[in-house]
């Protein structure tokens, strides 16, 4: 894990796994850290962690559904400037299709659509961009403090 | 992953516990889906689930449903705040 600034109102950390399930643990393990690092209200930590997982599992779900076996790795960076936290994840699996992922009127939900849902109930933004190489999504989520 | 699993007459008690996520929740379906089709009830007792996301709530779902088709049922027991407070941002979407 690197501390890639030292100002206490502007930190930022950022860690990269292997994209698999079992990875959601480790995922979790060091947004968890982070929250406690930069002091984030304890009501709040929680939940930010549900959003992180699931947009995690998202990558490892959707992004590389046809490849189980990747060695390939995700990133997950989460900023802080004090009044915002910004968390961003990269991966290199295939392109995300916005409109697939969009908040579904009332009348049309699945099951299978829970996970986005929690990210949008919990997270103040949303947005999906083409990754700077060697990445190919980038997702960021942001949240007001 | 296992899980206790106490017997009471029809009734079938599965302890669950730790972080329940994508990653465990074959394993919970593993142990719940065979006494759903053995026709017995189901209590998911959530005491000691420290964590869960959208995949565990997705079993509670499919063995609901499950269970309904078997003509027995699912109940949830000793809910922990961390799960009540999932469950309930799931209740707004399901």
């Amino acid at each position: 894990m690197n501390t890639e600034v030292a100002d206490p109102t502007n930190l930022s950390e950022k860690k990269d796994f292997l994209v698999r399930s079992s990875s959601l643990k480790d995922v979790r393990s060091f947004s968890r850290e982070v929250f406690e690092k930069f002091k984030i209200d304890e009501n709040l930590r929680e939940e930010l962690v549900l959003a992180i997982a699931e947009a995690a599992q998202n990558i490892v779900k959707h992004a590389y559904k046809d490849y189980p076996d990747t060695q390939d790795r995700m990133a997950v960076r989460i900023s802080c400037t004090g009044k915002e936290l910004e968390i961003a994840f990269f991966d290199k699996g295939k392109p995300v299709e916005e409109s697939k992922v969009k908040h579904r009127p009332i009348d049309d939900v699945k099951p299978g659509g829970l996970g986005t849902f929690f990210i949008q109930e919990i997270m103040d933004s949303i947005k999906f961009k083409e990754g700077d190489k060697p990445w190919i999504n980038n997702l960021v989520l942001t949240k007001k403090l | 992953m296992k899980f206790k699993v106490t017997d009471s007459e029809n009734i079938s008690t599965v302890f669950l516990n730790g972080e329940i996520d994508m990653d465990i929740a074959d394993d919970v379906r593993e142990v719940i889906f065979p006494l759903i089709d053995s026709g017995k009830e189901v209590h998911l007792n959530l005491k000691d689930v420290q964590y869960m996301d959208s995949s565990g709530i997705s079993v509670i779902v499919e063995s609901s449903k499950r269970a309904k088709d078997k003509n027995t049922k699912i109940e949830l027991k000793e809910v922990s705040q961390p799960v009540e407070k999932v469950l309930a941002m799931a209740r707004k979407f399901l």
